[in-house]
């Protein structure tokens, strides 16, 4: 269709606004509320215009553009009304710095006052140069304000972590409510009272942190004003360069931008253009990047163990030493842990170091342990090659979700958001999950199952769907009539009883699970943190083949997909838990860790070489440490869990003497005298794995400098089949001794050896490391307070944690947190490390709780 | 499944009821509106109910609470029909001798009679009393006859017959046909024409509609709604099954404020009857249409009965108005095509299809058709709903119908439309009332609020009043309306407290344009009215106010002074005595002066000087200015 702005003949295609189209064509019209990501408000009024043939002045930002329209957004009149409009605005807004003659030769010395509670002006704002509201004054071309002011003096809340609320700057525009609602869904905040009393509030005015906030910042970010201030950069003012890159928080690769103000890190925030967030963080990454950075646990300097203590030397000294060292030992008693934090490249070079220099086989990390890799190698054994690669978009598409086992908006924040997504568009989510998660509120369906006894519930839902609809399709898959018959074997009955989920609700499930279109399964640690990991995967894979959905591992840490990738393509020695077997056993000697172990204490080997950029605990057992930097001061690619490959930039230079992983590696390697190792920059790195890695078969640099979106290469998939059951022993009873069953929260809050839940402040007041969920009830029953401390284990070994009654966690169960990077008389890697991992895999360890003191 | 009651059924019900009812027995009608209510009415019909119980009259005379009559200021009101005998103010003490004199003895009690205070004559009948006189009820004529809690006397009536008529006999396209015939109009205050509305909501394809009726009556001293939900709810049911078949919905909703509890208990209970009478439900009176009806209630904030707020709070969001188009119609409750309609309109539907278009249509004038109800109250003799057809005069409703000024004092304005209405001088009493002639003088019909003003009225407070009203009922949610609201009240408020400014007027017109021209939808679009038309007919007083620092209504107190004329006042003490603070120092039989420093101007001495006496007066602007300056000058001297 055609229209006219300001007689502007424009083409237009597809339902856009006026204000959409003006903007596509810099045609610039005020406005204060409107946001790209959210649903026209209308409520500023500033993007009024003129349509020929409509009654008065419609806002552009709300109205759609019909062919032939005609738009006029310039007239006298209008720009009469708007001024008015704006005034009304800033008699509610501190103005005076926004009108005053001096503006342009305020100095920048008045910043410090900035730390002043109170906001009296531009010039003492946070927001000074990113307002909104100053644009649209200058656009306007305000001079005065002939309204009396109507401060409103409000409060300021400073109650909550990460980011100040002060009232009296907002203009009412909604963006935070809108966004908190229609993009987070969490709908924390909200419009209150009515008339001059509105404000934006939350329920019963209490602060965020009691309102269910996650704190992913989105409201801060959309915030045309001051209102709405991160804490931390408050007095900072803005930025002079921006670099983009990638989070590392999560295995979700939400791209950031980085904003430096000479040479530091100012903050972090979500890229609009973020190809996997759009503008969206956690609050991760968009509040704890700069405290990471900076962090007072970083390791910037190279220390050897000299006459039994640890002292900083040179790096020339530290590589001299660690290569002497390493070359004393035979391959057998050599061991490296690497780190699925690290970049591809430097996880190569971990791998061609260890196997190839080293000539050992025993490398590995805690990565196995995701979901991701579980499923890959329950696949390997059924000799299956399913796809692994998926898009994340496809999930906002869904219209059946099945969600096992993890907590998307604590674990995965911005995938949760396109299962909200898919929600509001009308898919119906089921949830299989002992706690009650925070994406209960969306689900049609919460099976509040007992931990553990997924095996049960798949193999019982797969019975209904075959007995009520049995299409031509699946039967032909090739297995069915023995997994139809291994189906036989259950007992509808007993299932309910063991799997604590009533009859009733499985049958509405499954009449869930018969709707047509896409359906995909995300599955969590929940599932596959367990003994029986394999036969759930395996249980979930039938169905996933009778419902015809889409079976998506959730990866955990930030490059754990393209450690896998790269780990397929070399030999495999002893894994993770082996290693760790064998460390105790002293049948490995000498210990390269580059990523999280479990702790040592006694346990060290005669040789143990650190590589991290924060001091961790096993450090003080250390031969040698050598610092790493983190992700902002290295460059390299990364790979996501939907199997997309993103670029890291180099945001600033390395703190210290910290090294990126990759020159540690090279420089150790070629100290060593090993060829192949003589790289000068991660992009010859990844010319090589080109070569060598088939999942890289096609990536360059040159191709990932270019913008799109690239997915590394995947196999053939073959049609699948179906496995027929294997049961086994019911899961472990509880038993009288150990009454509650420890399950873990493996929330990711940590980056190498930096744990983040303790060591940021606001991270700890949201989701201390150190707490104990418990039910409310349970604490009751032994008289535990909310913020007690407890002990507690099994038997001689206790760990102790902070007691955190929460109503989302069963009765029974006690939910910790697992860090390897906590203080020892903490760490929940303690109480299994002695124990036979096989019986009590960490997920689910029958513990007691002892009072605290 | 259909309906267990076919319209054979239902007809033979029908048929049942009114031959129970053929023998023509007594009738004592009791007024149960809310206005009946605060004056005891329960108390006065359940000792009716005894009296007649211990007479043994059970066989000869029904005890009937009905909806309201309208005429709330004699209330409790007792009719007897068939006769039609109207007792007012009827008090417990009354009950026997009624039952004794008129029902036994067919005498008439002089003393219960309404009396015209023009010609002084005591009027029996209840359509020959002037305040009924001139209306014509349509609407409300039921009102006074049958019991809302009771369908019978509904059907008994005649009622839901336009149903079986629409079902049976009309198409769809039919119904809507004759509605945009009879030209009803929208009586929620815009006056769209119902008819046309419909249609486009008809037109719209979608696998499923709905209509509601707004029943969230919000400006002040208006409540014809609230009485039409109380006193004859079957009418607005049925008005929505017709506009459903219509339109095509299948669900509707009726939106009513939770401040009416009577109304809800009223209307809930009708919509129990009239499933159990295959009214409502699937397969109406056996028929292939379905359709049900769910009552919302509103919280009470007054922009909920701005149509699109009022369905974000029925989806369970906050009563935020929205940018339209899309009109509901398009994209109505949860995005689906939705008619709404007001309490009023729905009530006139079933008028319409039983008695044809033409008949309607040939009430009220060109283009607004039939009648209006409004809420007459304010400085008026007979305060109450009034039911008549358009084009009547404000001036036979406020003089004929409502009796006049209270106290026989001036009229100085009317306020129509509720609290975004304007004020109409006395100079246009004569003004024809219909939505242009309102529209054309700066006010609107709005849902009918009437409120009657006299000389003792500031009109610039009056301003301020209803602009403090509508600043406070802002949603929030667009800058003109929220903020600049405030910025009219505030420099209102300003003028009234004698800090008026020259130029002040012209902001405020100047900030009206904004809000009016700027607003996101009709709260904002109309709240400057009282404003503007304050402005434009009493701008003297305006004037008075900034200029001369002088109310000339003696309202605004900050301008006014009391003051006691030493040549009139005879040292009775009444006034000193009264007085709060003290202020009035004096001694009897000696003159009585009023320290103006510790008055409070509560106007209590005013209130209790004996009228003969009169020697407290009102002082304002350069009297005031004097008075003061002689005080000070005496102070000054001691």
């Amino acid at each position: 269709m055609k229209i006219t702005i300001d007689n502007k003949e424009i083409e237009v295609e597809g339902k856009k606004t006026i204000l959409e189209v003006a903007r596509e064509k810099e045609i610039f019209i005020p406005s204060l509320c409107d946001h790209p990501r959210l649903a026209p408000f209308t409520g500023c009024r500033l993007c009024i215009v003129e349509v020929k043939g409509t009654r008065g002045y419609p806002p552009s930002c709300g109205t759609y553009v019909e062919d032939g329209m005609e738009v006029r957004t310039k007239t006298p009149k209008l720009q009469k009304l708007r001024r008015q409009i704006l005034e009304l605005i800033l008699s509610e807004h501190p103005n005076a710095c926004l009108i005053c003659s001096e503006k342009d030769k305020c100095d920048e010395y008045k910043s410090t006052i900035r730390k002043v509670g109170e906001t009296t002006g531009c010039v003492l704002c946070s927001n000074n140069g990113r307002c909104e509201l100053q644009d649209v004054v200058e656009a306007l071309n305000i001079k005065e304000v002939s309204l009396p002011s109507l401060y409103r003096n409000f409060e300021i809340r400073k109650d909550d972590p990460f980011f100040d609320r002060n009232y009296n700057l907002c203009i009412l525009c909604g963006r935070c409510v809108r966004i908190c609602h229609e993009v987070r869904g969490a709908s924390t905040i909200s419009f209150v009272y009515r008339g001059t009393e509105a404000v934006v509030s939350t329920v019963l005015d209490r602060n965020l942190l009691d309102s269910g906030c996650q704190f992913c910042g989105a409201c801060v970010d959309v915030c045309p004003t001051g209102a709405l201030a991160e804490r931390a950069v408050r007095p900072e003012g803005l930025a002079d360069k921006t670099v983009k890159t990638i989070c590392p928080l999560c295995s979700l690769g939400c791209e950031l931008k980085i904003e430096l103000k000479g040479g530091r890190i100012l903050r972090s925030v979500p890229s609009a253009e973020g190809p996997v967030n759009q503008g969206q963080a956690c609050v991760k990454g968009r509040f704890t990047i700069s405290d990471l950075v900076y962090s007072p646990q970083r390791i910037v300097k190279p220390l050897i163990k000299k006459k039994g203590r640890l002292e900083e030397v040179n790096w020339e000294e530290a590589l001299d030493f660690v290569a002497r060292k390493l070359r004393k030992y035979k391959s057998n008693e050599l061991a490296v842990i690497s780190s699925s934090q690290a970049t591809n490249e430097e996880n190569y070079l971990f791998q061609k170091f260890a196997q190839q220099g080293l000539k050992t086989k025993n490398i590995d990390n805690t990565a196995r342990y995701s979901p991701l890799a579980c499923y890959w190698e329950w696949a390997q054994e059924k000799v299956l090659s399913p796809r692994l690669n998926f898009r994340i978009k496809d999930i906002s598409q869904a219209k059946t979700i099945l969600l096992l086992g993890a907590d998307l908006t604590i674990s995965h924040p911005v995938l949760g958001l396109s299962v909200i997504e898919a929600v509001k568009n009308g898919a119906k989510l089921i949830i299989v999950d002992p706690r009650e998660i925070c994406l209960n509120r969306y689900s049609s369906q919460w099976l509040r199952i007992k931990p553990g006894t997924d095996f049960y519930f798949l193999n019982s839902l797969s019975k209904i769907l075959l007995d009520e609809e049995q299409s031509k399709e699946t039967s032909k898959i090739k297995g069915f009539e023995s997994f139809k018959k291994s189906l036989d074997e259950i007992e509808m009955t007993k299932c309910s009883e063991i799997t604590g989920i009533s009859e009733e609700d499985l049958k509405t499930t499954s009449r869930i699970m018969l709707d047509d279109g896409p359906a995909v399964f995300l599955f969590g640690l929940g599932l596959t943190q367990h003994p029986s990991a394999k036969d759930n995967l395996t249980a979930l894979w039938n169905l996933s083949l009778l419902r015809k959905a889409q079976l998506y591992p959730l990866s955990l840490e930030h490059n754990g997909r393209g450690e896998l990738e790269i780990r397929r393509s070399f030999r495999e020695g002893l894994d993770f838990k082996q290693i760790s077997q064998a460390v105790n056993k002293k049948i490995i000697k000498a210990l390269y860790l580059a990523g999280p172990f479990p702790l040592l204490e006694k346990k060290k080997p005669e040789f143990l070489v650190i590589q991290d950029s924060f001091v961790n605990e096993n450090m003080k057992l250390a031969d040698a440490i050598l610092p790493g930097t983190t992700f902002a001061e290295t460059e390299g690619t990364c790979i996501n869990l939907e199997g997309r490959i993103q670029k890291l930039h180099r945001v600033i230079e390395p703190s210290g003497e910290a090294k990126p992983d990759w020159w540690i590696i090279s420089q150790l390697a070629q100290n060593m005298g090993y060829q192949g190792f003589s790289h000068k920059s991660p992009f010859q790195i990844l010319k090589e794995m080109k070569k060598t890695v088939p999942a890289f078969a096609g990536i360059s640099n040159a191709l990932l400098d270019n913008g799109k979106e690239i997915f590394i290469q995947e196999g053939k998939e073959e049609k699948g089949k179906f496995i027929p059951l294997e049961y086994k022993r019911p899961p472990s009873k509880v038993r009288k001794e150990f009454p509650f069953l420890m399950l873990i929260d493996y929330n990711l809050d940590y980056y190498r050896g930096l744990n983040l839940s303790k060591e940021i402040k606001g991270m700890r007041i949201i989701r201390d490391s150190r707490w104990i969920k418990i039910n409310p009830e349970d604490a009751e029953e032994l008289k535990l307070n909310d913020g007690e401390e407890v002990e507690f284990g099994s038997g001689s070994k206790r760990v102790k944690g902070v007691a955190k009654l929460s109503d989302a966690i069963p009765r029974g169960i006690i939910l910790a947190s697992f860090l390897f990077n906590e203080k020892p008389e903490f760490s929940v890697s303690r109480l299994s490390s002695g124990l036979n991992p096989d019986d009590y895999p960490l997920k689910m360890l029958p513990v007691k709780i002892y009072r605290g003191k | 499944m259909k309906s267990r009651i076919s319209l054979e059924k239902f007809e033979e019900i029908r048929a049942k009821i009114l031959k129970e009812r053929e023998t023509e027995k007594t009738c004592i009608t009791i007024c149960g509106g809310t206005g009946c209510h605060a004056y005891g009415c329960l108390k006065v019909a359940r000792s009716f109910e005894e009296e007649v119980k211990s007479e043994n009259l059970q066989e000869s005379v029904d005890v009937r609470i009905t909806g309201c009559h309208g005429f709330c200021e004699r209330g409790p009101i007792v009719v007897i029909q068939p006769e039609g005998i109207f007792y007012q103010r009827v008090e417990l003490k009354d009950v026997k001798e009624i039952i004794l004199e008129t029902i036994v003895n067919k005498k008439i009690i002089p003393r219960l009679l309404y009396v015209d205070p023009r010609t002084e004559e005591k009027i029996v009948l209840e359509k020959e009393v002037p305040f009924y006189k001139k209306q014509e009820r349509i609407v409300f004529g039921n009102n006074g006859f049958l019991d809302p809690a009771d369908i019978k006397d509904y059907i008994a009536l005649g009622g839901y017959q336009a149903i079986s008529k629409v079902l049976f006999d009309m198409t769809s396209e039919k119904v809507i046909e004759e509605i945009k015939k009879s030209g009803l109009r929208g009586r929620g205050g815009a006056g769209f024409l119902t008819g046309k509305k419909w249609e486009v909501c008809r037109e719209v394809s979608s696998d499923g509609k709905y209509i509601i009726c707004n029943a969230d009556e919000g400006d002040p001293g208006a409540y014809m709604d609230r009485s039409l939900l109380e006193g004859n709810p079957h009418s607005v049911i049925e008005g929505m099954v017709i506009g459903a078949y219509a339109i095509g919905a299948s669900e509707g909703f009726i939106y009513v404020r939770r401040e009416y509890p009577l109304a809800v208990k009223n209307i809930t209970i009708a919509l129990e009857q009239a499933r159990a009478y295959g009214l409502l439900g699937d397969s109406i009176l056996g028929s292939e249409f379905h359709f049900k009806i769910h009552v919302v209630q509103g919280a009470g904030a007054f922009v909920s009965g701005e149509e699109s707020a009022l369905m974000a709070s029925i989806e369970g969001r906050r009563a935020f108005p929205k940018q339209r188009p899309p009109y509901p119609a398009q994209e109505g409750l949860w995005g689906k095509p939705t008619n709404i309609n007001n309490v009023e309109t729905w009530a006139n539907v079933p008028y319409i299809i039983k008695n044809g278009a033409d008949w309607f249509s040939n009430i009220g004038t060109e283009k607004s058709k039939g009648t209006k109800i409004f809420s007459l109250v304010g400085k008026i003799n007979n305060t109450g709903l009034v039911e008549v057809p358009m084009g009547m005069t404000l001036r036979e409703i406020i003089f004929d119908i409502g009796g006049g000024i209270k106290d026989n004092k001036k009229f100085k304005a009317v306020q129509t439309g509720g609290p975004s209405g304007g004020c109409i001088p006395a100079s246009m009493l004569d003004l024809p009332i219909d939505f242009e002639r309102l529209t054309e003088v700066g006010s609107m019909m709005g849902s009918g609020g009437m409120i009657v003003m006299d000389e003792n009225t500031c009109m610039v407070d009056v301003a301020r009043y209803f602009l403090e009203f509508t600043q406070e009922e802002s949603c929030g949610k667009c800058v003109p309306c929220r903020v600049g609201t405030k910025q009219i009240v505030d420099v209102l408020t300003r003028i009234t407290k004698g800090k008026g400014e020259k130029g002040d007027i012209e902001k405020l017109k100047e900030l009206s344009n904004t809000v009016k021209t700027g607003s996101l939808c009709g709260l904002g679009g109309t709240a400057p009215n009282p404003v503007l038309t304050t402005i434009n007919y009493f701008r003297d007083e305006y004037e008075a106010h900034i200029e001369r620092k002088s109310c000339p209504a003696f309202v605004c107190k900050d301008l006014i002074a009391y003051y006691i004329e030493p040549e009139k006042c005879v040292g009775c003490l009444l006034c000193l005595k009264s007085c709060p603070t003290e202020a009035i120092r004096g001694e009897r039989k000696k003159v009585h002066v009023i320290d103006q420093e510790l008055c409070i101007k509560c106007g209590a001495c005013f209130d209790v000087c004996p009228p003969k006496v009169m020697a407290v007066s009102k002082v304002t602007g350069r009297k005031k200015e004097r008075l003061l300056k002689k005080v000070s000058s005496a102070r000054a001297k001691r």
